[in-house]
């Protein structure tokens, strides 16, 4: 059985120029102990579905409808008590400025040590003992001594250090990783990265990996779900994502990045257009305005197909061989 | 492209004072850029990458005379404009140009985009009246926005097209040398093509010089046509693009390169990975000799004394490491 089974998620948001569906129905299911990377423009929903399943969504946001199944339970019924539990015992959640999620006037292991005391009922010393722990596995140096720094004594990658350090204190089942590493070098980035792919092995938690990097996600997911306009554009293993794409954008996507395994003169294949605008959606794909491949039935609402081995494309023509149409530029 | 440059920097450096107390005493510098020297050749594009806070963005603005440097000379066509008066600064301002990384911060929010557009041609008196506005009709053409984009404002376009504002507002004066600061970093991924291609395009077809800024190795190896390697404030590797991407010898590129995840999973763990262990360390206290050696792999007793020079290993290609120069890297 899927340890997290989003069904139907509807999540929206009141604004001043009347209400958007940040997320429009979504489904999607993760494995325990398996690694999701969910990629998107900025705008897709990508944040908003995490901060749904951490049920953080709030005013002037409202989860409107859908089901989020997490070991069995509809974590939309839960009390508020018993979601708090959830929160950091259960599902634990990193972000990408470390910076807002750490508390400057607490030392480091402070906080570790809180998050361990008031989920896992440890006393002080046993607690700091934990921090400590912790710090060592993500390789603080001088853990003992570091324990007692505050976050802005850390450099940028040593806090992401820090907060996956607390977010992983609780042996959570799932860990989100909202945008991780997108604030760091690339050598530390890969540092990270690693560190992250390690942990995962030793504590078997599943992962969620949200990034705009296309490049990060080959190498670290083995699930990718694909968002556009507050949905599922594309859902599949890496391979049938990167190697096989079947929805438009996706292989818009792929094919406008500028590689470094490509000749380096190649002209850069950009998707036309601009990303969508959630105060107006078009009736039917969200893509469709973009589209080179777009016909009339476009218009309409798009279902979602399901390709053979777990692979899923939001497209009316992803079983087709696509050719143009059109003039369409 | 001709062998003449337009632009030369030599040994430019730029600390800022870091104060501490309260009496705000100077305590240290942050060494930003610490010597930097290279050249930018007439319709080439010249890549600049390091990872953030290696001083990349530092260099341009000081190229710009949009701040001092500390010592050091910059020759722009030939002439030295370190000691320039500030008139004479405008007038430079009409060559040379930058476009920002940040496409919501650096358009005023008040300004309609026409405005912001034709502002540069009301500065330097180029334009007035109907030839004003024809001209700014003309260049939001030139970057594909329309004459109906005139009278709205920022807040209603997209990272992209706000990105094309700004860069139709750097060629209002008709420059021929621009520094482009991370100008697709903040873009989704499938716009910063529009974008790329669309500075391609304009370099040819107006003749354009580029110092193209990035902390990403992929954009740039596709846009330039040499690149430098920053590191805290010192190039450490420059050389034409196909040799820096195909036959990198400093070890610190070698290990950027390595690090840059591929969108293929076909080829994953077909490549080799040097992971560089260790943080990136600050500008105000570098390492001493060479500032890499706390995260090199190659470091050897040398390296912690003696600060590497840069030294041409090949024609057009010089680097600063001493395993390169006694040959252990080849
Ligand atoms: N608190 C809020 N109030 C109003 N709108 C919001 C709020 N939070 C998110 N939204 C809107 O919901 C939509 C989806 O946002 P979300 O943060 O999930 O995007 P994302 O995919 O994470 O993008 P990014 O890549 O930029 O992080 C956006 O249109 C956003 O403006
Ligand atoms: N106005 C300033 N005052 C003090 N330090 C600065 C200032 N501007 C930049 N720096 C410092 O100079 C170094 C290089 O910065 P910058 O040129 O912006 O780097 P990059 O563009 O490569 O990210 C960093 O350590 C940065 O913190
Ligand atoms: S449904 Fe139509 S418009 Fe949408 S991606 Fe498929 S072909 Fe294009
Ligand atoms: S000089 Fe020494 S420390 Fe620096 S890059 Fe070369 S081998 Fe490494
Ligand atoms: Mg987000
Ligand atoms: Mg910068």
């Amino acid at each position: 059985m899927a340890l997290l089974e989003v069904r139907n998620l509807r999540t929206t948001f009141k604004t001043e120029d009347g209400t958007i569906t940040a997320v429009n129905g979504l489904s999607f299911s993760l494995d325990a102990g398996q690694t999701l990377g969910i990629v998107g423009e900025s705008g897709s929903g990508k944040s908003v579905t995490s901060l749904s399943i951490m049920r953080l969504i709030d005013r002037p946001g409202r989860i409107e409808s859908g089901e989020i199944f997490f070991d069995g339970r509809d974590l939309l019924k839960l009390r508020d008590e018993e979601m708090r539990h959830v929160r950091g015992h259960r599902i634990a959640m990193i972000f990408q400025d470390p910076m807002t999620s750490l508390n400057p006037v607490l030392t480091i292991g402070e906080q570790i040590a809180e998050v361990v005391r008031l989920h896992l009922g440890r006393n002080h010393r046993e607690a700091r003992e934990t921090a400590i722990e912790m710090l060592r596995k993500v390789r603080i140096p001088s853990p003992e001594k570091r324990v007692d720094d505050y976050p802005h004594q850390f450099s940028g990658g040593m806090r992401q250090r820090a907060m996956i350090a607390m977010a992983l204190s609780c042996n959570p089942q799932l860990l989100i990783a909202d945008e991780p590493t997108t604030a760091l070098d690339v050598t530390i980035q890969a540092q990270v990265l690693e560190l992250m792919n390690e942990l995962q092995r030793e504590t078997g938690a599943a992962i969620i990996l949200i990034t705009h990097d296309l490049g990060v996600v080959a190498e670290t997911c083995k699930d990718v779900l694909v968002m556009y306009g507050g949905n599922m554009a594309e859902y599949g293993d890496a391979k049938q994502i990167f190697n096989e794409p079947r929805m438009p954008y996706t292989q818009g996507l792929l094919a406008s990045l500028p590689r470094l395994d490509a000749p380096a003169n190649a002209r850069l294949k950009p998707i036309p257009g601009q990303p969508p605008n959630l105060h107006r959606m078009p009736p039917g794909c969200a893509f469709a305005p973009r589209c080179t491949y777009r016909l009339e039935r476009c218009d309409t609402p798009v279902p979602v197909t399901d390709l053979g081995n777990g692979h899923l494309a939001r497209c009316w023509r992803c079983t087709e061989a696509l050719v143009p149409v059109g003039a369409a530029q | 492209m001709t062998d003449e440059p337009l632009l030369e920097v030599a040994d430019l450096k730029k600390y800022f004072p870091v104060n501490a107390g309260v009496f705000g005493r100077h305590v240290a510098d942050v060494k930003a850029v610490d010597g930097v020297s290279f050249s930018v050749r007439k319709g080439e594009t010249l890549g600049l990458v390091g990872e953030s806070g290696s001083g990349k963005t530092t260099i341009g603005r000081m190229v710009l005379k949009l701040l001092p440097a500390t010592s050091g000379t910059i020759r722009f066509e030939g002439r030295d404009i370190s000691d320039i008066s500030a008139r004479q600064t405008r007038e430079l301002r009409r060559r040379m140009q930058i476009i920002f990384q940040d496409p919501y911060g650096s358009l005023n929010p008040r300004m309609t985009i026409g405005e912001i557009v034709s502002e540069p041609l009301a500065i330097h008196g180029i334009a007035r009246g109907k030839a004003r506005m024809e001209r700014t009709v003309e260049l939001l053409r030139l970057v594909g926005l329309q004459s109906s984009h005139l009278n709205r404002y920022p807040n209603e376009f997209s990272g992209g097209q706000r990105q094309r504002v700004g860069i139709a507002r750097a060629l209002a004066v008709e420059p021929q040398f621009i520094v482009c600061d991370e100008p697709v970093s903040a873009l989704d991924v499938s716009i910063q093509a529009q974008v790329l291609n669309l500075l391609e395009d304009l370099r040819e077809r107006l003749g354009l010089t580029y110092l193209f800024i990035s902390h990403d190795l992929s954009v740039v190896r596709h846009i330039s046509t040499r690149v430098a390697v920053l590191y805290l404030g010192k190039i450490f590797e420059i050389a034409e693009r196909s040799a820096l991407y195909e036959h990198p010898l400093h070890p610190y590129t070698q290990a950027l390169l390595a690090a840059i995840p591929v969108p293929d999973p076909a080829l994953q763990g077909t490549q080799k990975r040097v992971l560089l262990s260790g943080d990136v360390p600050t500008a105000i206290a570098p390492p001493s000799g060479c500032r890499f050696h706390p995260r090199c792999p190659f470091a050897f007793d040398r390296c912690s004394v003696d600060e590497p020079a840069m030294r041409e290993v090949a024609v057009g290609h010089s680097v600063a490491c001493h395993a390169v120069e006694n040959g252990t890297i080849r």
